[in-house]
């Protein structure tokens, strides 16, 4: 004896057992797209709203989280009143070889110590939202929320090659602001001074 | 009883250069390339001095990123908050 409101509550619990449940990774989500407690739980609520009111449209046995993370940058996208233009992007081999160039640049500077102090986590936000939101939420999804490239594909609505280009670009160009900083903010030696002796 | 180590010694690794290592650096932190792949990078890793120092650069960075992330104040509000409002949508409570 099933009537409508035990497949209603079949489905809610459904619901609250695949989505609901991903509720803090959506919240981290959001909170790197906005940076702004308040904004987030707007984007929260909202991301869970269209979820609950579109839930048939869910996949069972897809990943519960890529979907929601769709719902999410969409939602976010629509609600700002300029979205950025598409950055032109280099093929990711070209991109890797630039970052080995960064690494090169401070090759004799401690740096990956630098990378994980504390106090560099706030530069590390900063430098993460003054990207274009397409290199930005490539970082976001593969770096903060652990996607693979192909989940993180079906997000972003592009091919996985052009996640590993986003991906790519974005991570150098965070390296290279992040250096600019390490070496304002003194962490780091903003000249080739080396240790080499034959450089004298 | 019998216990047949059947690892394949074969050394069927296609020889990786540095380039090749370089340029496919990302994709083995993300854990993105064939285990045969994989494989092949990782021991290149474990021994090439070049190569070692940018991959220990990279895999910090990574780290740093992962570490930054900025977590929610109230994480428990945010919940009653989004559990009220599908409630207001009709969502039964379970
Ligand atoms: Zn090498």
């Amino acid at each position: 004896m099933t009537d409508d409101s035990d497949v209603k509550r079949e489905r809610d619990r459904h619901f609250q057992q695949e989505a609901l449940s991903c509720l803090p990774e959506v919240t981290r989500f959001a909170l790197s797209l906005t940076r702004n407690e308040s904004d987030a739980d707007d984007l929260v609520q909202e991301t869970f709203l269209r979820a609950y009111r579109s839930w048939d449209r869910y996949e069972p046995g897809t990943e519960c989280r890529a979907w929601l993370f769709t719902i999410c940058r969409n939602q976010f996208l629509n609600s700002r009143a300029r979205v950025q233009r598409e950055v032109a992007l280099e093929a990711p081999e070209l991109e890797a070889r630039q970052a080995a160039m960064v690494h090169d640049s401070v090759r004799d500077s401690p740096l990956e110590h630098t990378w994980l102090r504390a106090d560099l986590a706030p530069a590390i936000q900063r430098a993460l939202a003054a990207l274009p939101e397409v290199l930005r939420s490539a970082v976001i999804l593969v770096d903060l929320q652990d996607q693979k490239y192909e989940d993180a594909a079906r997000v972003l609505g592009v091919p996985v090659g052009t996640v590993r280009s986003r991906l790519f670009r974005g991570r150098r160009l965070l390296q290279e602001a992040l250096l600019t900083y390490a070496q304002d903010a003194g962490f780091v030696a903003s000249d080739q001074q080396t240790d080499r002796g034959s450089d004298r | 009883m019998k216990f047949f180590h059947r690892h394949k010694h074969t050394h069927e690794h296609e020889m990786l250069d540095c380039e090749a290592v370089m340029r496919q650096l990302w994709d083995y932190l993300d854990e993105e390339l064939s285990p045969d792949r994989m494989a092949a990078i990782r021991e290149h890793l474990a021994t090439c001095a070049r190569c070692y120092p940018q991959y220990e650069f990279e895999q910090s960075f990574l780290t740093a990123l992962d570490r930054a992330q900025q977590e929610h104040s109230n994480p428990d509000g945010l919940r009653n908050r989004v559990a009220a409002a599908l409630r207001a949508e009709g969502m039964s409570e379970i």
